[in-house]
């Protein structure tokens, strides 16, 4: 086995051309294979030194979040923080601070465990994955890039640089909340992403994305009679219901099946709750789950 | 100096603990070491039908592989002889050792036990507490009238043994009871789950073995090496190196005679780590799975006139230091309340899981739950609050409990309502959030025990003792005991603890043991140390020694402060220039008692200075949702006097947390044939830091005859008693409904909360 370095994007490039793995923070690569989810890769390159990866840009074609760039700042980082509080709702669940501090971005959406926190937030703001070779580079929506538990669509030889996300429009908020039986070093039971825009507290438009209750991260589809109407009880049981209907959540030893298709729906109503709060111009503190009162309460 | 003036200090074993300079076993390497790890039967219950080594051996770089046909032919246990080192003929749960192998490195090893070929005859298993003990039911163990038995065991087919107390005419009260309540309850296995995994190191030196292991009785580790092994007493050291915690699950023997087997065949060195997965299937000690059933009969005022119960508890494959469960469970079920007419039945049944064995105070934590959880459905059923009705029942100084045990003077009811006060039992909360009560009980255990302590003529001194440390604070409050006799600091004590090599004979950390036992023979030994020292005074100063008083590292007559002589002068004179004190602390009188525990009396059918304790929970429950989230935890405890505040605080914030975890989240699920499906951190649940509850603690500290040192009872075990029982009537407080399965998980509040039936 061998692991190397790099210094820079380009060592990166040469060496997934080469059949080299990336790790960034390892914690669920290095994790994954001490617990015997399979053998370490024979030739890993080391990403989490690459200073381009770790970058949060905003331009015009939108905010780019480096995919290196670890919970610890997601969770922190103002722009992040200002205008896609789901992510930072979300980071700010990973794991612990021991986590947080080394588990990137990049490596929760190229993991692609239908429990990733980061996934949801992303889908529903219409983020997409840069993916990059030494010769091309291509943006990939979200719902392709994920194919099934742990697989992506991405090449062996492609490493997503960012995560590209566009503007917002006036009047957004988002959030995102999970169930979780503890307050830390827990793993989502499920989860709910939810991005809103207002327009004079009427629904413009409305976004729901919901974790670990299918095969990949789930969008929620058909909810276009929220638009034009108000955030009420109402509007919020549509979402619960429709949540509850599209999941299709297993039972395991973290929750029987019955149990997440109602929890999915209360986490999505509360998800819309907040995220609609927050267009609203209400500060509800990251993460949100605590905010609230949701899970394991504050 | 008086005992409550005691200062608090650091533990000495703090520093290294903290800053990794430290060594556990695990960080331990020998020259030559070898790497051990064993082959488990993996199923649940089978028939070896072949066993063959010849491949694993012939591998280059393996020294060693045993099974049963290599060590002596010894039946072992506390209570019922009922195993082997290695299986034999069935395998009785998973994570049964079927051969063990050392090899050069973790690769070699493993490729051995690949190699190793094992043909099993699957077996029915028995899981099923209930059908277990149904006619037909298969046996786990078939030839158990073959087993030789120790004490009072009384067993037959699955039953591993029974106990039950009898007072009074339970049946007849019961009729005439206004109210009677009857509840059942079910709580799952857990796990002691210290984080320190467990590590064995044995080497070899002639027909001697040292043996390095993460135990917290090294006598009873030496006992096994001993008995399975054929050896005599000195021919085996053991030295636990920092103990990373134990919670009951590193008592007894364990792994020891399994590596000191491998390194004697292998001539080297040879040392095991557990995996975390091994950490959660393979130790003999996980705290058992029970089902209680409890019915309690009141008359018109609310006094509780009769109960009756009958538990079923999880004893897994085999006996570990489980035989006394059945009694303690009963003692639990009865619980701390002055109840006339008492019928209980406990039965310990093998099952082919994993074998119940010490997790701190056995027993307590599911039966208080039940038993707490019942007391608050009576109050209900009466219309009583749960306060005024305890109130009424428990037992105080100079009643009578329910074995027929007259108490002394014992401190349960200012438990109560300084537990009650400081909670604010009876204010208005925000809506979601409840308080619930419990009360607790358990004793104190008097063993042998003895104790070294030497003056040298620096003025330090050793303390050489048997006790050990898995984070109960012994190196603190054992020095101050010494320190305290000796009349010099803490700080020039020096403590020699976990090596069998050096200290006299002793319980080590178990059963809340150490300042009760231990301290008293630490107390004793010191003690002659200072009669001495009062001798070779009282000549120089021409008083009596009697009259000499030993205080701040100096020596002077009772009043007369002024003309002192330096205990380091006094030592340095003496006649070796050292001072020796040995002792052994005396036997304790058992109290009596007037009922009765007709059968399966494991000796302590009466409780040796109890300890009582009431702890009040405020939880908030997330009613969509079910997860349920303690906020403040008032403990009270009375263990007699306090010696060591911090350490005593630190027990309490531990069991309290540890109480929270069984409570909400730390449960052993398994399959129907018997494998536990969660055996990792990741599924397995503990609490962390940041669920952490406001702890609020208080003592009442009586005096206690039949104490320990100055008054003081155990106090280890019992912060683990009352927390799953006060967690549960505060959710029933804010909810209105009834768990009944421990833990109780965000899954099961919310099913009792949607479908009470469905809720068992
Ligand atoms: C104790 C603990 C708690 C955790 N809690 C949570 C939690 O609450 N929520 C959650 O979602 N996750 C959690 N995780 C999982 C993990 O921490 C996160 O998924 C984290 O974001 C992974 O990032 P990483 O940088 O460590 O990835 P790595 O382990 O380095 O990589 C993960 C995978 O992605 C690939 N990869 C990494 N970077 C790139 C890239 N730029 N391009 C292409 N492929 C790449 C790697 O080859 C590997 O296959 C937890 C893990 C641990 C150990």
């Amino acid at each position: 086995m061998t692991m190397t370095i790099a210094n820079s994007l380009d060592d990166v490039l040469s060496g997934l051309a080469n059949g080299a793995r990336p790790i960034a923070g390892g914690t669920d690569l290095v994790v994954g294979s001490r617990q015997g989810k399979g053998a370490l890769p024979d030739h890993l390159i080391a990403i989490d030194r690459v200073h381009e990866l770790a970058t949060i840009d905003v331009g015009d074609a939108g905010t780019r979040i480096g995919s290196g760039v670890t919970h610890a700042t997601l969770m922190t980082n103002p722009t992040v923080v200002d205008s896609f509080t789901a992510i930072a709702d979300a980071a700010a669940l990973v794991g612990s601070p021991a986590t947080r501090n080394v588990g990137t971005i990049g490596g929760n959406v190229m993991n692609g465990s239908p429990a990733m926190d980061t996934g949801a937030p992303l889908v529903v703001l219409n983020a997409r994955a840069e993916l990059r070779t030494l010769e091309s580079t291509r943006l990939v929506h979200l719902d392709e890039l994920w194919v099934g538990p742990g697989r992506t669509s991405a090449q062996k030889n492609e490493l997503c640089t960012a995560l590209v996300i566009p503007q917002q429009p006036e009047s957004s908020g988002s959030a995102y909340v999970r169930l979780e039986y503890r307050r830390t070093m827990e793993i989502a039971i499920v989860g709910a992403a939810a991005a809103i825009t207002l327009d004079d507290g009427i629904i413009r438009s409305a976004h729901v994305a919901l974790t670990a209750v299918a095969p990949t991260i789930l969008t929620v589809e058909g909810l276009a009679p929220l638009i034009g109407k108000p955030v009420d009880e109402t509007t919020l049981a549509t979402v619960a219901e429709l949540a509850s209907e599209q999941a299709a959540p297993i039972s395991d030893l973290r929750a029987s099946e019955r149990y997440r298709r109602q929890m999915i729906g209360v986490m999505a109503s509360r998800a819309v709750d907040a995220a609609a709060r927050r267009a609203g111009g209400e500060t509800l503190s990251v993460p949100v789950n605590r905010a609230l009162g949701v899970g394991a309460q504050s | 100096m008086a005992v409550t003036d005691l200062p608090e200090f650091i533990r000495a074993d703090g520093p290294d603990k903290v800053t990794g300079s430290g060594r556990y076993t695990a960080d331990m390497t020998l020259t030559g070491q070898l790497v051990a790890k064993f082959k488990y039967g993996g199923v649940s219950h089978g028939r070896i039908t072949r066993l063959d080594v010849t491949a694993a051996r012939a591998i280059p770089g393996v020294f060693a592989v045993l099974t049963a046909a290599d060590v002596p032919d010894v039946r072992y246990s506390y209570g019922l002889a009922d195993r082997t080192l290695f299986a034999t003929d069935i395998i009785r749960f998973e994570g049964e050792i079927v051969a063990a192998v050392a090899a050069i490195n973790a690769d070699i090893a493993q490729q051995a036990l690949d190699a190793i070929e094992l043909d099993i005859e699957m077996l029915e298993p028995v899981v099923d507490l209930e059908a277990a003990i149904a006619d037909g039911a298969p046996l786990v163990h078939e030839n158990i009238d073959s087993y030789e038995v120790t004490g009072d065991t009384p067993h037959s087919g699955n039953v591993a043994t029974h106990s039950s107390i009898s007072m009074g005419d339970a049946e007849a009260a019961m009729t005439n009871a206004a109210t009677v309540v009857t509840s059942r309850y079910l709580a799952d296995a857990s796990h002691a789950t210290p984080i320190e995994p467990r590590a064995v190191i044995a080497q070899w030196e002639g027909d001697k073995v040292t043996v390095w292991t993460s135990t917290q009785v090294p006598f009873d580790a030496r006992a096994g090496v001993c008995e399975t092994l054929e050896l005599p007493t000195s021919k085996v050291r053991i030295i636990a190196p920092h103990l990373g915690g134990g919670f009951g699950g590193k008592c007894g023997a364990h792994f020891e005679p399994h590596i000191a087997a491998l390194a004697r065949v292998a001539k080297r060195p040879v040392k095991l780590v557990f995996s975390r997965w091994e950490e959660f299937i393979a130790p003999d000690r996980r705290r058992e799975a029970m089902i209680i059933d409890v019915t309690t009969g009141v008359d018109a005022d609310g006094h509780i006139v009769a109960r009756t119960g009958e538990i079923l508890l999880d004893n897994g494959a085999y006996m570990a230091d489980s035989s006394f469960f059945a009694q303690a469970a009963a003692m639990h079920v009865a619980g701390p309340y002055v109840i006339p007419n008492v019928h209980i039945d406990a039965k310990l049944i093998y099952t082919n899981h994993q074998p119940s064995g010490s997790v701190r105070a056995p027993t307590a934590p599911q039966g208080c739950w039940a038993v707490e959880s019942h007391t608050d459905e009576i109050a209900k059923a009466i219309g009583m609050d749960a306060l005024e009705f305890r109130r009424k029942n428990i037992v105080t100084s100079a009643s009578t409990g329910c074995v027929g045990q007259t108490y002394d003077e014992i401190g349960l009811d200012q438990c109560l309502e300084l537990a009650t006060t400081s909670a604010g039992w009876g204010t208005e909360l925000p809506e979601g959030e409840a308080l619930g009560i419990s009360v607790g009980w358990w004793p104190s255990f008097a063993a042998p025990a003895g104790a070294y302590a030497k003056l040298h003529g620096d003025g330090t001194v050793q303390v050489i003792t048997g006790a050990s440390e898995c984070g109960t604070g012994s190196v603190m409050t054992l020095r101050m005991l010494a320190a305290d006799e000796i009349g010099i600091d803490e700080t020039a004590i020096e403590l020699i603890y976990q090596d069998t090599g050096a200290a006299p004979a002793g319980p080590g950390s178990s059963g809340s043991q150490t300042l009760f036992n231990h301290g008293r023979a630490v107390e004793k030994a010191s003690q002659m140390v200072a009669d001495q020292l009062r001798e070779l005074a009282a000549a120089q100063l021409e008083a009596n020694a009697g009259d000499i008083v030993l205080e701040n590292g100096a020596a002077s007559v009772a009043g007369s402060p002024a003309i002192s002589i330096p205990i380091v002068e006094l030592a340095a004179a003496s006649e070796t220039g050292e001072l020796l004190g040995s002792a052994a602390a005396d036997a304790i009188e058992w109290p009596e008692i007037t009922g009765s525990t007709c059968l399966g009396e494991q000796g302590f059918s009466s409780w040796l200075a109890p300890q009582f304790s009431c702890h009040v929970a405020r939880v908030r429950v997330d009613a969509d949702t079910g997860v349920t989230r303690v906020l403040e935890v008032h403990a009270v405890h009375d263990s007699g006097t306090i010696l060591n505040p911090v350490a005593a605080h630190g027990q309490v914030e531990g069991g309290v947390m540890m109480g929270v975890g069984q409570a909400l989240t730390e449960g052993t699920r398994y399959d129907e044939r018997g494998h536990q499906l969660n055996a990792g951190l990741l599924e397995y649940k503990l609490q962390t830091i940041a669920d952490a509850p406001t702890i609020t603690t208080q003592f009442v500290e009586i005096f206690t005859n039949n104490a320990g040192p100055r008054g003081a009872k155990g106090l280890a075990e019992a912060p683990n008693v009352a927390t799953c029982g006060a967690v549960n009537n505060a959710i029933a407080n804010a909810t209105g409904v009834r768990v009944r399965q421990l833990p109780m998980t965000a899954e099961r509040v919310w099913t009792a909360m949607n479908n009470p039936e469905a809720s068992t």
